[in-house]
């Protein structure tokens, strides 16, 4: 076979984020671990994949198991001394294909349609191709997920909407303010959802803000996230010219009533303020959400989108989820003509060769043989190594267009032996190829250009 | 012949587009917005071509008919829309903005046989009072869409329905920025309107029927457009109350444009 696509690797899905943090390389150190993956790992190609959120190896080999085993060994000294074994997931061929299209379309993401991971998989696909460890099938496979990306990016509105509650508080702050860059954010009170959502938020451009009833708190959560504390007496002030509003205190009292809020609308002069009430109970008085030009927001209201989000991408899903299995068995259907050209040459060679080789035994026995009578004979050989083969070859050919292909080739191959044949008019062809042709190299693909230089979210 | 066939074309060609806005609201799909700006280009060169080849046939240069007046208004609207959707965020909007033009489009043409503007009505002032109340017509009318988008993504994330429809709309902040822009450049077109027609209206004496509820509602858009402007900066009007005050003053302009279509269709001069 011209070899197997495999992936072996651990994702959120199945690691705790300590192993996670383990494993992962940051994208300096990501050259360095792909030669040393590639020191240990039996494979005609690999890349490494490396994000808060995955760590995974891929590669194609022509002997996969070995390979696989080899791959295993490399991420349990990586790991080492935890054991990484239980928390792996395996796919081969087929399985591998669709993994990694869904990976790049972030159909496997933790959030759901985050754009983010495309960028870190053409980034680990951009570095193994400068290392030259990408060929054939990494090259096609991972090419085509990218345009499969595209596609489900495109054709379906999955990455309109993202569902994790800090990231829908950017996505509403975003759907009121446009571009969040300059804009001010303004905590209140400290609490882990108030604190990413205020991440999120600064991330995007934003500046922050805290005011906190402890000072030293509040100096502690400002030097965190790269903001700047205020005085909790000046809060009116701050709301005055906050864009943003991130509350969770623990007051048992509403910190924001509507008759501080009346009056720091008049002061900001009614432009709009998005005000997100995380604390349990209440910081915000419900009726400041009946102000105009104010859009306030609590913890149910965001989990209520968060699911309502949710459950309006699940058709979403399903779309992408067809376009994705589409793509793979156009893929499929490729890897199959790949393996199926060399077989029905080869199986062509070795039924020649075997009449030629009795035709050269057998007529010197005959007596006066003329020139014309042995081209006769030749002739007859050959239409009766033709009429035996036609129906196999038209199978198989036939069987590229469908799954089961794949099992006829591999019995093809079986049954006649042919894997020595072609691995050795392989390397010959490579031989020959190189003597000639040094010029153009078969060259790794190169990745598309628009590689974002961001990060998976955690 | 070739009139009715590029009015055809230039009619379908509107509907098009504005089915392929619409649907790209209510999809999201992007490449319906692509081809919906296609379609209103196309719309608008065989706009082009109707109203030159109607001009040909009909033998005068266009003097301000009202008919002509809608059929321009329409055209240039669509033009500033192929402008405005060069943002792709903003294509959306087309929605809004083509049914009004498709509108425009069809109103010009009815009762089209109405004679065009006779001599003593005629002054040089006249194309000013056109010019400037077309384009305001314009103006307005794309500030008026962008309203509407406004008040639906306002009333959408109030009452947090999160869905798909608020994810194709653009930004609040942004639509409330455009929709001001808009009324800060049609004010002034709207003031030079209704200047140029009150001094033609009383050259032409008491007796003419420019006195009428026409002038009324022109007043009134004014009135309207400059409290929308007036609070923004004196109040800090902002958000729904300026898209609200924003769609009743074209309401009002409209009710003008109105005006003299019901009148030049039961034959009176306008």
């Amino acid at each position: 076979m011209s070899g197997e696509i495999f992936v072996i690797g651990i994702s959120h899905h199945t690691a705790p984020l300590e192993l996670r943090e383990k494993l992962a390389v940051s994208r300096d150190g990501l050259d360095a671990a792909l030669r040393a993956l590639r020191a240990d790992v039996h494979a005609t190609e690999a890349m490494l994949v490396s994000t808060c959120n995955r760590v995974e190896v891929w590669a194609a080999a022509a002997n996969a198991a070995d390979a696989m085993e080899s791959a295993r060994a490399h991420l349990a000294t990586c790991a080492s001394p935890t054991d990484v074994k239980p928390f792996l997931y395996e796919r081969r061929g087929e399985q591998a294909v669709r993994h990694a299209f869904r990976v790049a379309a972030s159909l496997d993401s933790m959030v759901l349609g985050e754009p983010q991971i495309l960028g870190q998989v053409k980034e680990s696909f951009s570095a193994a191709s400068a290392q030259g460890a990408i060929g054939a099938l990494l090259g096609r496979c991972f090419t085509r997920a990218f345009a499969v990306a595209k596609r489900v990016r495109t054709e379906t509105t999955i990455a309109a909407g993202v569902v994790s509650v800090s990231s829908i508080a950017v996505e509403l702050a975003r759907k009121i303010f446009g571009d969040l860059a300059g804009r001010r954010v303004l905590l209140v009170g400290a609490g882990k959802m108030s604190e990413a959502a205020a991440r999120s938020l600064r991330k995007q451009g934003a500046r922050l803000f805290v005011v906190n009833r402890s000072p030293e708190r509040a100096a502690e959560v400002a030097k965190l996230y790269g903001g700047e504390p205020r005085a909790f007496e000046s809060l009116a002030t701050e709301l005055t010219q906050a864009d943003v509003v991130v509350t969770s205190t623990a007051s048992p009292r509403f910190v924001i009533t509507t008759e501080i809020m009346s009056g720091v609308m008049k002061a900001r002069r009614h432009k709009p303020l998005f005000l997100i009430d995380i604390a349990v109970p209440r910081d915000v008085d419900p009726r400041v959400g009946e102000l105009d030009n104010v859009f306030l927001y609590d913890v149910d209201d965001l989990q209520k989108v968060s699911h309502e989000n949710l459950a309006l991408r699940q058709k979403e899903t399903e779309h992408a989820e067809k376009i994705v299995e589409g793509e793979v068995q156009q893929f499929e259907s490729w890897r199959r003509s790949l393996d199926l050209t060399p077989t029905i040459v080869a199986l062509r060679e070795r039924f020649r060769d075997v009449v030629k080789k009795e035709l050269e035994r057998t007529v010197p026995r005959l007596k006066n043989v003329s020139e014309e009578e042995r081209r006769t004979l030749d002739a007859m050989a050959e239409a009766m190594v033709n009429k035996l083969l036609h129906q196999p070859l038209v199978e198989l050919k036939k069987g590229a267009d469908a799954p089961e292909g794949a099992a006829l080739i591999t019995a093809a191959r079986k049954l006649f032996d042919l894997e020595k044949d072609i691995a050795d008019r392989t390397e010959q062809a490579k031989q020959q190829a190189a003597a000639s042709d040094k010029a153009t190299p078969d060259g790794p693909l190169t990745p598309a250009a628009d590689a974002g230089p961001t990060r998976e979210r955690t | 012949m070739i009139v009715t066939i590029l009015f055809a074309v230039t009619g379908l060609l509107y509907a098009a587009a504005c089915t392929s806005f619409l649907a790209l609201l209510a999809r999201g799909t992007a490449s319906l917005g692509v081809w919906g700006v296609r379609l209103l280009a196309g719309a608008v060169v065989a706009h082009v071509g109707f109203l030159l080849a109607d001009w040909l046939a009909a033998g005068h240069v266009p003097t301000g008919d009202i008919h002509e007046t809608l059929a321009i208004s329409s055209l240039l609207m669509s033009l500033s829309f192929v402008a405005v959707a060069r943002r792709p965020k903003m294509r959306v909007l087309g929605a809004f903005v083509t049914p009004l033009t498709l509108l425009f489009f069809l109103a010009a043409a009815l009762g089209r046989s109405v004679g065009h503007v006779p001599p003593n009505v005629r002054s040089a002032i006249l194309p000013v009072h056109v010019g400037a109340n077309l384009l305001g017509i314009v103006v307005f009318g794309i500030a008026f869409a962008v309203a509407i988008a406004y008040l639906i993504q306002e009333r959408l994330l109030r009452r947090k329905q999160i869905g798909g429809l608020f994810q194709r709309l653009p930004a609040l902040d942004a639509l409330d920025t455009l929709g001001l822009r808009l009324v800060v450049i049609g004010f002034p077109l709207l003031t030079l309107g209704i200047v140029t027609g009150t001094v033609w209206a009383i050259r032409l004496g008491p007796e003419s029927p420019m006195f009428s509820t026409a002038q009324g509602f022109a007043l009134l858009a004014w009135v309207l457009f400059a409290g929308v402007l007036l609070l923004r900066v004196a109040a800090g009007w902002r958000g729904r109350r300026a898209a609200i005050g924003t769609m009743l003053g074209f309401i009002c302009a409209m009710a003008v444009l109105v005006g003299y279509i019901v009148r030049a269709s039961n034959g009176a001069i306008q």
